[in-house]
């Protein structure tokens, strides 16, 4: 069974997709229907044929699915969110990442299942917009997100709550202390709290509780250490 | 030795820095509608043209305070005829045209010609002194003779010079003067209707006794009163075959109205989306930072609508229906060619001072690469931000001189790496980015003003504001710091970077530009 990148799609998108994740997963797999004329920059990949009938045997037999991610990018809006749908309803715990085109597929496909849906005209706009209004954010937030500079973010479980006496997480000065920043308190359910919302001021610091911080590599580890591990 | 002098003073005046500067400035003041202190000088003149009138008005039946006619006859008609002379003055360069001429003639090796170049001067300015605004403000000083009463009547050219002041008149003729040709037309039919029916009136009525049509005059008066569908009464025709005048004139007359009517609307209906274009560009110049956005397609939609959040921006395309879109999204919008430089004189703005950036957002490589081409043509140093829609063409755009290029297909690919490789980081950054949570990661420029009260990162109290300073970006280092420590020295131009609910952070940055005494 491969753990694989499944990209549905035979497009400019999948190419752009398979390079950025192959250093993830070995694997990549893209799907064409029969109808898509043949790219030479995608014969490096493992290519499939697939159509929308809902046989997903192929996919059943070969693939960890559980582990594996689906990039559903086909061209048409229609067929995208049927192919979205033909997936959820085959297999229960894939990861689907689906393109979205408009801001009206975009809630069509995250009702037909999709993990995380990418509209994309939103997201250049937002990339525009956040490139001329706040260039030096953008920049920080791209090297972290590239690891362009050492800096990390990382989802840290409380394990060992005695070291921080029953105290509340703003009063804890952080970046001095540690050297790292407290973003915010994650709950079990996923949903996360603003270290400075009144929610978070009033929540005693406690076993399982998630943070998610902002540091140095070597800081958020010394921290790890601290509390008893990462999540 | 005549001629040298006038040819020195005409170049010392042409090379006179003060001299120039003046001459420009009353220039401004007087013609240029883009000066921003001509409103006052045209307020100040609307003034005075009322006060005159005014004083006309209760001249006819009651006494007007001497003070008020000493003003009205002299201090007025003074103020206007140095405001005559003034425009006489910069109406055109004497200095030009005589240099002009002595240059022509020593090219030719003749001597200067100074005959020559009055009688330039003299015709250039006549044309001046006999252009119908030169006319009228001429007669508006007429009143200054006030002792010939029947100069006095010229006080209403005072009231003719209001054109000059207020813009709208200025647009109202304009409009109709493009229906000059079919005002003409019905001039000449309504004249020969009034010709016609007058003698026809005054040949069946002047010799009935009962008729109260008695000459010509009469006849003529009855036509136009009937033809424009006035009808005082005061004359009707008496014999039958006069009121069978009437009855052509009046359905004449009706018709007459109607087209009227009609002209005067389709002129306005054609003209109405220039006006607000005009309109819109006047406004244009009152902006101070503004963005220009090529094109209105679907991404350039939704980045209009994140920008304009903050910030001012116009939007430029050449199709009727996507600017049509932009305005009614609520945005300045103006059907002007992007890739066109035509389009940016007619803007008549100040691109270096007053845009911030161009940003070429036609879903079309083609078109954006025209369209920064077009820009760097007259500008090398705005900056340009274009989308890119297909791979191959990424070199020229670069070619071209764009500062930033964006690749959607590429940003889906980065999407897909961060999701993949770092789950966390990319679930945080974008809770941050997006506009739906409360919480934002702003940046805020460290200003002299600021300077004053906090010199150092220990003296930023951004917890008390609920903040986080996630680091400073040093100008002079081009680097960003994380977490500085506190004895961390800011500087102008340097950015902190805070995290924070949005509202916090807009209340702190107010908290920093207060003056505090330490």
């Amino acid at each position: 069974m491969k753990i694989s990148a499944l990209i549905f799609g035979y497009n400019d998108y999948a190419w752009h997709i398979a390079k950025n994740v192959m250093h993830k997963y070995k694997d990549i797999s893209i799907f064409k229907l029969e109808s898509d004329e043949p790219r030479a920059e995608l014969d490096m990949f493992e290519i499939e044929n697939f159509d929308l009938s809902d046989e997903w045997s192929v996919l059943k037999n070969n693939y960890d699915i559980e582990n594996s991610i689906a990039f559903c990018i086909l061209e048409d809006n229609a067929e995208n969110i049927f192919l979205t749908l033909s997936l959820r309803a085959a297999f229960e715990n894939l990861t689907i990442i689906a393109l979205s085109k408009n801001k009206e597929s975009a809630n069509k496909l995250s009702m037909a299942g999709a993990t995380k849906v990418i509209p994309l005209v939103q997201t250049t706009a937002s990339i525009i917009t956040d490139m001329l209004d706040k260039p030096i954010v953008t920049e920080v937030l791209h090297n972290i997100l590239y690891e362009k500079s050492d800096l990390k973010v990382a989802q840290l479980e409380i394990k060992n709550h005695i070291c921080f006496e029953g105290k509340y997480p703003s009063d804890i000065d952080w970046s001095r202390k540690y050297g790292i920043i407290v973003l915010s308190v994650m709950h079990e359910d996923g949903s996360s709290e603003f270290i400075f919302s009144s929610q978070a001021k009033h929540h005693v610091i406690q076993d399982g509780d998630i943070f998610v911080v902002v540091g140095y590599e070597t800081d958020i580890k010394e921290f790890e250490k601290l509390i008893g591990g990462e999540s | 030795m005549m001629k040298r002098l006038i040819l020195d003073a005409a170049f010392f005046l042409n090379t006179s820095k003060a001299y120039q500067a003046n001459k420009r400035f009353v220039y401004n003041v007087l013609e240029n509608d883009n000066y921003k202190y001509k409103k006052y000088f045209d307020m100040f003149m609307i003034t005075l043209i009322m006060i005159s009138v005014i004083v006309l008005i209760r001249e006819v039946k009651f006494h007007v305070n001497d003070f008020f006619l000493y003003f009205n006859n002299y201090i007025i008609s003074i103020i206007f005829l140095i405001e005559y002379l003034l425009r006489l003055w910069v109406s055109s360069s004497v200095s030009q045209i005589v240099i002009k001429h002595n240059e022509h003639d020593t090219m030719l090796g003749k001597e200067f010609n100074l005959f020559a170049s009055l009688v330039d001067i003299g015709k250039i300015k006549l044309k001046y002194i006999t252009s119908m605004r030169a006319i009228i403000d001429l007669l508006a000083i007429v009143p200054f003779f006030h002792q010939l009463r029947l100069l006095r009547i010229f006080i209403l050219f005072r009231v003719f010079k209001l054109f000059r002041y207020a813009r709208s008149f200025q647009t109202f003729t304009s409009v109709l003067a493009t229906k000059k040709f079919e005002f003409l037309t019905l001039l000449m039919f309504s004249s020969i209707v009034i010709f016609v029916s007058s003698v026809l009136i005054y040949v069946m009525e002047a010799n009935n006794p009962n008729s109260p049509i008695d000459t010509l005059y009469e006849a003529i008066y009855w036509s136009i009163v009937t033809i424009s569908t006035v009808g005082y009464g005061d004359i009707t025709p008496a014999t039958d075959a006069g009121r069978l005048v009437a009855m052509f004139v009046i359905v004449a007359g009706v018709a007459v109205l109607a087209f009227t009517t009609s002209l005067v609307v389709s002129a306005f209906t054609e003209k109405l989306d220039e006006i607000k274009e005009t309109k819109t560009v006047d406004d244009l110049k009152k902006l101070e930072k503004f963005y220009i956005i090529c094109g209105y397609e679907k991404i350039a939609q939704e980045v209009a609508i994140q920008l304009s959040k903050n910030n001012n921006l116009i939007v430029l395309d050449e199709n009727i229906d996507r600017i049509k879109k932009a305005q009614k999204d609520g945005f300045t919008a103006l059907n002007y060619d992007p890739g066109s430089v035509d389009s940016y004189k007619k803007l008549n703005i100040d691109i270096d001072t007053q845009v911030k950036a161009i940003l070429c957002l036609r879903e079309n490589d083609v078109e954006n690469v025209y369209t920064a081409l077009t820009v760097r043509s007259f500008n090398k140093d705005i900056y340009i931000l274009s989308l890119l829609m297909k791979e191959i063409n990424r070199k020229k755009l670069s070619f071209t001189g764009i500062n930033e290029i964006l690749y959607s297909k590429e940003l889906v690919g980065l999407i897909a790496k961060e999701f993949v490789g770092k789950p966390v980081a990319f679930e945080v950054i974008h809770a941050l980015r997006s506009e739906y949570t409360s919480v934002d990661i702003q940046e805020i420029i460290v200003t002299q003003r600021m300077l004053t009260s906090f010199t150092l990162v220990e003296q930023l109290h951004n917890a008390q504001y609920r903040l986080i300073l996630l680091g400073i970006y040093k100008q002079t280092h081009k680097r960003f710091f994380f977490n500085p420590i506190d004895s961390t020295v800011l500087e102008q131009g340097d950015y902190l970077v805070l995290i924070g609910n949005s509202v916090f952070i807009k209340e702190y940055e107010k908290y920093l530009h207060k003056k505090i005494n330490r």
